[in-house]
């Protein structure tokens, strides 16, 4: 019996051992400094919706913090009840699960604390926990894995994924009417090093404008979303967008362009730099980023084609957590004539409720579009018909808020907006 | 009443003082020799210049504008308890040394009433926030987060103020600044000594019971949350990194 008890001592400590091995002077900060004054409360969508208060930020760190008190913070080890010190057993790292990987990281209630304390960065602590624990959410650890395995395997893979490249080349001149246009993969010394997601969906609208703006540019064998960092694995995460990263390198490029993705764009412009330990020999830049240029330039050409009221939505990790605020409403407002802006919108924007990789997570789905709760508000008060993008998995959640709340509205990604704005021979003669 | 004195207002002093410099001094130890985050955790907009970062962390510290606008109530109790509660310190410092220029403006019973009345406006701006804070604490989602600590401060705070008020509101008129001085001066050239009108009179009970929550408050101030004091400055110019 003793041994049994020692045993789980053992494990319990193993487990919180996780908080000191991640331990920093931000982590440490945000730990001790919380007054649990829940100004965060109606930051959360997830709380917002479902007024369960697992889901009110402080208290999804409350659950780290109770830990570290107990195991690593002098006081707390002194007077654990004080601060309610707990181990991590299993009713904890149960609710650690669902209140971790529920989080869409989207950080708005970093926004509206008075101490700008990032519940995120405390619940990439839990995620580290849970997968120490064997706990992690398996299919994003699947998915994580499968590209890392992509990766290291690339001889495998290369053909198929350039045939692949070839189909949706041919749709390109079949568009743009120049049976010249290409995909270019592999090209040495392009300018750009353009990062997609699987599909064609992303590629084809990215070579009609690189073609039309006569760009320089190279198309990436992998593509950008990282299912490493929803998994939260910071060493997958990093071996996944290593995979472009080293390409970009080997090719030479100047840039990296990332596609409409939003977590792709945050790794790629603000963590993968940290993460390897070394600054980068190219700039990384959002495709929106250069389509905006490409029109304020003249280097492509667009109408105002677009009629019926149009909205956006600042995907978080592209508005709050990328920086990136007006060149988005810039190629949406060329190309349409009516653009409504939601309210709040830019850094106080809601989250839709689709980030962190929850739209992965089978089981989390029906809480997911519950909380979409405020998106839907929002996007009512505007009477848009089209809701543009820059987010895949925005645009995921939102196609199912549509589809639920009978919204009647378009979900679109931008670049796809754009090129319907473009004059192209191909396209416009088939319409013909 | 000669040894609760004794222990409250002057071993209890020195003895607070010294954990709460101590134990601020190890925080901020603690902190300092923690080895950074590699990640950069700032959000945006930030600003570009270093000066700008500087003057947003003021800005987000001192004002938090967000926290206005997600929840103006809270802002206001907030607001009013850290400037009621710095305006009460630097009222104290009359304990020290009396104000220079205020009394030959003012007179000195000028000045009496001028104490009264701004100790007053603190006092109870204080005592209504705190009052504030216990209410939302113990209801709905607030009483569930709360932890034993939160309530163990308020009480505290709650000790301090309706003392302090007690103090100002029922001895304001009788015992003055001037006497107060003579007992923390004797504190701080460690001889320390009580003159007659405070052992004299009721208020000794008053003073004893207002330091014995003061000596408490301050001795378990660096071990609680209250480090945010020091540490919202370093995590609010986290935000603009």
């Amino acid at each position: 019996m003793a041994d049994a008890t020692t045993t789980e001592a053992t494990e319990l400590a193993t487990l919180a051992g996780v908080i000191d091995k991640k331990m920093t002077r931000q982590l440490k900060q945000y730990l001790d400094l919380c007054a649990r004054c829940a100004i965060c409360k109606d930051a959360c969508h997830q709380y917002v919706a479902t007024q369960d208060v697992k889901y009110l930020p402080a208290y999804r760190a409350e659950l780290i913090r109770r830990i570290y008190k107990k195991y690593f913070d002098k006081t707390g080890r002194f007077v654990p009840a004080l601060y309610e010190g707990r181990d991590p057993d299993e009713n904890l790292l149960d609710e650690l699960y669902e209140t971790t990987y529920a989080c869409t990281g989207c950080r708005r209630c970093m926004y509206f604390c008075p101490f700008s304390i990032d519940t995120q960065f405390i619940l990439s602590v839990a995620k580290a926990m849970l997968i120490a624990a064997g706990r992690g959410n398996e299919m994003l650890g699947q998915l994580a894995d499968a590209a890392i395995f992509k990766g290291d395997n690339m001889e495998m893979f290369h053909d198929v994924i350039v045939d692949g490249f070839k189909d949706v080349e041919k749709e390109v001149q079949e568009i743009t009417g120049d049976p010249t246009a290409e995909i270019p993969v592999d090209k040495q010394g392009a300018d750009i090093l353009y990062v997609a997601l699987a599909g064609a969906h992303s590629i084809r609208p990215a070579a009609v404008i690189f073609h039309e703006a006569k760009e320089s540019w190279t198309l990436s064998l992998f593509e950008a979303a990282n299912y490493g960092f929803f998994f939260g694995d910071p060493v997958k995460a990093r071996k996944i967008a290593d995979r472009f990263m080293d390409e970009a390198v080997r090719l030479g490029v100047k840039e990296v362009v990332i596609t409409e993705c939003g977590h792709a764009y945050r790794v790629a412009e603000i963590f993968h730099e940290a993460w390897a330990g070394k600054k980068h020999p190219f700039k990384v830049t959002h495709v929106l980023e250069k389509i905006d240029a490409y029109i304020k330039d003249g280097r492509i050409k667009v109408s105002k084609a677009i009629e019926l009221p149009i909205t956006y939505h600042d995907p978080c990790q592209i508005g709050r957590n990328g920086g990136i605020f007006e060149q988005p409403r810039d190629i949406v407002k060329a190309i349409s004539k009516d653009f409504r802006d939601m309210t709040p919108n830019r850094q106080e924007q809601w989250c839709c409720g689709g980030g962190g990789g929850i739209v992965a997570i089978d089981e989390m789905n029906e809480f997911r579009l519950k909380s979409g709760m405020k998106k839907v508000e929002q996007i009512r008060a505007t009477g848009a018909k089209i809701v543009a993008s820059p987010c895949e998995n925005c645009r995921l959640q939102m196609e199912g808020l549509d589809e639920v709340h009978q919204l009647g509205v378009r979900i679109a990604a931008i670049m796809d907006l754009v090129v319907e704005s473009m004059p192209l021979k191909g396209r416009d003669a088939a319409k013909v | 009443m000669e040894t609760y004195l004794q222990i409250t207002s002057v071993w209890g002093v020195y003895l607070s003082i010294a954990v709460f410099v101590a134990g601020m001094a190890w925080r901020i130890w603690e902190w300092s020799t923690t080895p950074r985050s590699p990640i950069p955790l700032g959000m945006f907009p930030k600003p570009r210049t270093g000066t700008g970062r500087f003057f947003k962390m003021l800005k987000d510290t001192f004002i938090a504008p967000q926290s206005f606008r997600i929840e103006p109530w809270m802002w206001l109790a907030a607001m009013a308890f850290h400037i009621a509660a710095l305006g009460a310190f630097v009222g104290h410092l009359r304990l020290i040394h009396e104000f220079p220029f205020l009394p030959s403006l003012l007179g000195e019973a000028g000045m009496n009433t001028f104490a009264a009345w701004s100790g007053s406006i603190a006092g109870v701006l204080m005592l209504g926030a705190i009052l504030f804070w216990i209410a939302r604490r113990t209801t709905g989602p607030y009483k569930t987060i709360s932890v034993p600590e939160d309530y163990l401060l308020l009480a505290l705070l709650f000790g301090v103020v309706i003392m302090g008020d007690h103090m100002r509101f029922v001895y304001g008129s009788i015992v003055h600044a001037a006497t107060y001085r003579e007992w923390f001066l004797s504190l701080l050239a460690f001889k320390p000594a009580f003159p007659v009108e405070l052992t004299s009179s009721n208020v000794a009970f008053s003073l004893g019971t207002h330091m014995l929550f003061v000596d408490l408050f301050l001795i378990y101030f660096p071990f609680s949350k209250l480090v945010h004091t020091v540490g919202a400055l370093a995590s609010n110019y986290v935000r603009s990194e």
